[in-house]
């Protein structure tokens, strides 16, 4: 095993540059798409926690509701199409950037090619069946 | 024995000569890994909480009147505190990638512990009402 094998994982240190892959290098994309959604779920992460938990708690604060979350709550604010598609991006977004992460770690045992490829189709079925379950689960809230 | 539990669960597969040589900076990578598997796994039950939708009105609202129980917010805390640890750290990794902090990287890590106390103060004080009543 080389140095090639950290190209996933945030290696920290002077060894970082050289495991990162170049473009054009084999994992140059998955680990490019690792940096860019981790950048994105940043400020969606963030505006996440504070829309819905730290302006719910104001509300209680306020005296405008007795839970932080409700059904009642959650309708409301997927009513508006924006957050809708919010909610809907911040899904896709967190379980990429999560099970490729996995994906990242898993990839450093001395895994066969096979097996390498068979755990990379697991997480791709644990993915879409957490995106399917949670994209129904939002449209739950507007249809 | 630590040592080799260390190994097997965090380097898998890797030959020691590999590891990493500067000790701050392996905490920063090995409890960037470690966040990053629970914030995995707590988005895996998140995703079935909030699909309790599905069931209808009722079920996910017991649902959620249970999720917050004050226990459940006062572990709030602790996840807060574990995703800003992993949304710091991965600032710090991306701007290594365009080379600003690799030579101060030890002293990056210890901003990106007290960003996350700093954060994990600030939610405690606003969780507050919801923990103590």
């Amino acid at each position: 095993m080389d140095r090639r094998s950290f190209q996933y994982s945030a290696y920290p240190g002077p060894s970082a540059p050289d495991a990162r892959p170049a473009r054009g290098e084999h994992g140059f994309w998955i680990w490019f798409l690792q940096r860019i959604s981790g950048v994105l779920l940043l400020f969606f992460v963030l505006a996440h926690g504070a829309i819905t938990h730290f302006v719910p708690i104001a509300d209680v604060r306020a005296g405008l509701q007795e839970d932080p979350v409700t059904h009642e709550v959650v309708e409301r604010r997927l009513a508006q199409g924006a957050m809708l598609a919010f909610d809907f991006a911040l899904l896709g977004l967190a379980l990429y950037h999560g099970l490729n992460g996995i994906r990242g770690i898993l990839m450093e045992w001395p895994f066969t090619a096979r097996h390498k490829t068979a755990v990379t189709a697991v997480l791709h079925s644990v993915g879409l069946g957490a995106f399917v379950l949670g994209a129904a689960g939002l449209l739950a809230f507007v249809l | 024995m630590a040592a080799r539990l260390r190994t097997a669960l965090l380097h898998p597969g890797v030959p020691r000569e590999l590891h990493a040589r500067t000790r701050v900076g392996w905490w920063a990578w090995a409890l960037q890994r470690v966040t990053g598997v629970v914030l995995v796994a707590y988005l895996l039950v998140h995703i079935c909480v909030i699909s309790t939708s599905i069931l209808g009105v009722a079920t996910f609202d017991s649902t959620l009147s249970f999720v917050q129980h004050p226990i459940f917010e006062a572990l709030n805390i602790g996840l807060i505190a574990i995703v800003l640890y992993h949304t710091f750290n991965g600032v710090r990794v991306v701007l290594f990638d365009v080379g600003i902090g690799l030579r101060r990287q030890a002293a990056g890590f210890w901003a990106c512990v007290a960003l996350t106390a700093l954060g994990v103060v600030a939610s405690f004080i606003l969780s507050v009402p919801l923990i103590f009543m």
